[in-house]
């Protein structure tokens, strides 16, 4: 019996790990936008629980910020865009095992995503802040010392506290849940006392529920949202970029911006 | 939420009903009879098809069913390169884990039966399929009816797992809605239509076992 | 006629040797009761005469057919056609009954006639109300096993044995599982089988009823028989074992 349970639970362990590693492709020529134009369509990967980034409204289509974009950039490459929403924490595997083309959705740039995946140019900034409740009293992160914070598993927001050994160290303790809107519950509710979240998204909730919220201003780290391609697909990533750009000089990406957060964050040249 | 926003919800809810019993539906199509041809293999004089099937049952009740939907959505592209549509995968997964615990409680039922029932069965000249269709079965179902409807009503709750594989259901509606609206009215409704669904489900058992209460 | 022949039995489970070397028969319309206290084997050979256990070694013919046999050995079974066969020229009444619970009383009696023996649904219906009529039961015919009494219950599977028609019927302590009360009105309805020159060969504690209806009586003890005679006989045996085993039954006799 014991031997069984050994067994059964080193298969299961090398079939994780099996999971967990992608083929390499290098030696092959680099298809990847002819492939696209081939099958007709791009298909996107998103969390559609990411306002204003890419959500669903109140008529269950998805909208937002880098959906506009994105229908944009695909009309120019002459291809349909295929909105596939997935689960965050398997994007990688969704994006490894071809059931999406690329990740674009409030993705940020950082050193690991850099090396395991191709990266398109930085399109929009963004900043790791805290909310607190508006009556709490609390101002500065110094405030929080002591405290608990809790944050979007998976997310940048908990890179961003890796970040901050100091401010991290200073909590009382750091409380991991499924999505932004769950740790706004919690902070609600007095399960914590701030949430670490995206800027953008944590605007669109300040917003959303006036009075309630508000954002400290010191910020936890900056960063920059691009779209993540599988590795060595450099031909569709150039060419995104192109039109990125393209849409930039036109004042297009600004607009859209103005839209969807209030003001122009993009940073494209 | 504003009213106009919960009575569009309740409209998509109503299809994403729709799915969940979808997926309700085909998993017990597959898993009821994968689960009996388990039970078999479980109960075989032959190691050599025992073992592994008790490995198998091993597995499915052993490891989360969310760590099996990855698997089997993800894995085979790693080895053979192509992957399942996301709603056969999940179809797929439902339905061997279920088969797993339908055929330990067919076991159970199975085992419980009084020998005496087999032994009538033999001097009257049934052959074992006979035996097992007409006299054993029929009891077993009977005797099995309260932990198959702890199953069934499981099952309806466990659909909202397929999302991790992207297939969009009632729980993803609520959790979606729930990030856009900032509000947790979306939960509340999706749990509503959980709780009405297997309000159906347990009436359904409940009617079974008044059918069968024909004998003791 | 020989309807039942068994030569050199054996049986152990594991290293216990429950039939040591049994050899009877049985001719067409004789009724044989087979007594003994309990784990003389008594059960066991009769259990062995339906195949609910294989012998280990010795012969057993039913009716012409032979079921098992031992050759240098090995012991045989008969190819399952003539096993078959032989199940429909035999059949066994438990201690428990056994009825099928989820069929009624009428189903319970016509499902194998139906669906082994192919006879059909009319015939063997019609077959059924009859044995229900001479076993007084016609009433009870819609009725489920929870609801008769364990005489009725007794009476029902003698019924269900019966519909096939059996060359000899085996009874397995018929009463043992019975109130008091209840036995008469199953020792009854063996006793009016044998006005229908039914063979039966019946294992039983009821010494008096044994000692009524049989034509021969067979003691047992620890896996031989011991005695194989008529009643007269038996009571009035100078064995010691035989005498030792009746003794307790002595205000039973008298």
């Amino acid at each position: 019996m014991k031997k069984m349970t050994k067994i059964s639970v080193l298969i299961l362990m090398m079939a994780i790990l099996l999971m967990g590693c992608g083929k390499s492709d290098a030696n092959k020529a680099d298809t990847s936008l002819q492939d696209i134009k081939d099958k007709g369509s791009l298909v996107l990967g998103l969390d559609d629980a990411f306002p204003p980034m890419g959500f669903k409204n109140d008529d269950q289509e998805i909208v937002g910020f880098d959906i506009d974009v994105a229908k944009e950039v695909a009309n120019r490459i002459g291809v349909e865009l295929e909105l596939t929403p997935i689960s965050w924490d398997a994007k990688e595997q969704e994006l490894a095992t071809k059931h999406i083309d690329c990740i674009w959705n409030g993705f940020t740039k950082n050193a690991d995503r850099e090396s395991k995946m191709a990266l398109s140019i930085p399109y929009m900034k963004n900043t790791q802040v805290a909310i607190v409740l508006t009556d709490s009293g609390i101002n500065t992160l110094e405030d929080l010392a002591g405290k608990t914070v809790v944050l979007q598993n998976a997310s940048t927001a908990s890179d961003a506290m890796d970040q901050n050994e100091e401010f991290k160290n200073s909590l009382k303790e750091l409380i991991k849940v499924d999505d932004n809107v769950q740790a706004l519950m919690d902070l609600k509710v007095g399960g914590s006392d701030a949430v670490v979240m995206d800027e953008v998204v944590a605007r669109y909730y300040v917003e959303k529920e006036q009075g309630t919220y508000k954002v400290l201003d010191t910020t936890l780290s900056e960063e920059e949202y691009v779209i993540g391609f599988r590795k060595g697909e450099n031909a569709l990533t150039e060419e995104v970029n192109k039109h990125l750009k393209d849409m930039a000089k036109e004042g297009l990406l600004a607009e859209i911006s103005e839209k969807w957060v209030g003001k122009d964050l993009t940073i494209v040249e | 939420m504003s009213p106009e926003a919960i009575l569009k919800l309740l409209q998509y809810m109503i299809t994403a009903s729709a799915m969940v019993g979808k997926i309700f539906f085909l998993t017990l199509l597959f898993s009821l009879p994968l689960g009996l041809l388990a039970c078999f293999g479980r109960m075989s004089k032959w190691a050599i098809i025992r073992e592994p099937v008790k490995l198998y049952l091993l597995i499915m009740r052993g490891t989360p069913l969310i760590l099996q939907l990855f698997f089997f959505f993800y894995f085979p592209y790693y080895v053979i390169g192509t992957t399942l549509p996301r709603f056969h995968a999940a179809i797929l997964t439902c339905s061997i884990n279920y088969a797993a615990y339908f055929a330990e409680i067919y076991r159970g039922g199975i085992e419980s039966m009084p020998k005496g029932q087999y032994e009538a069965a033999k001097v009257l000249g049934f052959n074992k399929s006979q035996t097992f269709i007409k006299i054993i079965l029929p009891q077993v179902i009977k005797r099995i009816l309260p932990p198959m409807g702890n199953e069934f009503m499981t099952l309806v709750k466990d659909t909202a797992l397929v999302s991790v594989i992207g297939v969009a259901e009632l729980y993803q509606l609520a959790t979606d809605t729930m990030s856009q609206s900032a509000s947790t009215m979306p939960l509340v409704m999706a749990g509503a239509f959980y709780l009405a669904m297997n309000i159906i489900v347990s009436k359904g058992f409940e009617f079974a076992e008044k059918k069968m209460s024909y004998y003791r | 006629m020989s309807v039942l022949s068994v030569k050199n039995l054996q049986k152990s489970f594991d290293n216990l040797r429950v039939l040591k070397d049994i050899s009877l028969s049985v001719t067409s319309g004789e009724i044989v009761s087979i007594i003994g206290s309990s784990g003389s084997g008594k059960s066991t050979l009769l259990r062995c005469l339906n195949r609910l256990e294989l012998i280990d070694s010795g012969e057993i013919t039913v009716d012409g057919d032979t079921m098992v046999s031992t050759e240098n050995d090995k012991v045989k079974y008969a190819e399952s056609p003539v096993l078959k066969q032989i199940r429909m020229k035999t059949g066994l009444v438990f201690q428990n009954f056994n009825l099928f619970p989820h069929y009624n009383v009428l189903r319970n009696i016509t499902e194998a006639p139906i669906h082994v023996a192919g006879i059909s649904r009319t015939e063997a219906e019609a077959k059924a109300y009859e044995l229900l009529d001479k076993l007084g039961l016609t009433d009870k015919a819609e009725s489920f096993p929870y609801q008769l009494s364990g005489g009725q219950s007794q009476r029902v599977s003698i019924a269900r044995a019966l519909a096939l028609n059996p060359k000899i019927l085996f009874f397995d302590e018929p009463t043992s599982a019975l109130d008091p009360e209840l036995t008469g009105e199953v020792l009854k309805v063996i006793r009016s089988l044998k006005s229908l020159n039914m063979t039966m060969v019946i294992v039983t504690h009821e010494m008096s009823f044994a000692r009524e209806i049989s034509n021969r009586m067979i003691f047992m003890d620890e896996g031989v028989i011991v005695e194989d005679t008529t009643p007269e006989e038996l009571f009035n045996s100078a064995n010691e074992r035989t005498k030792a085993f009746l003794g307790k039954f002595h205000d039973v006799i008298n």
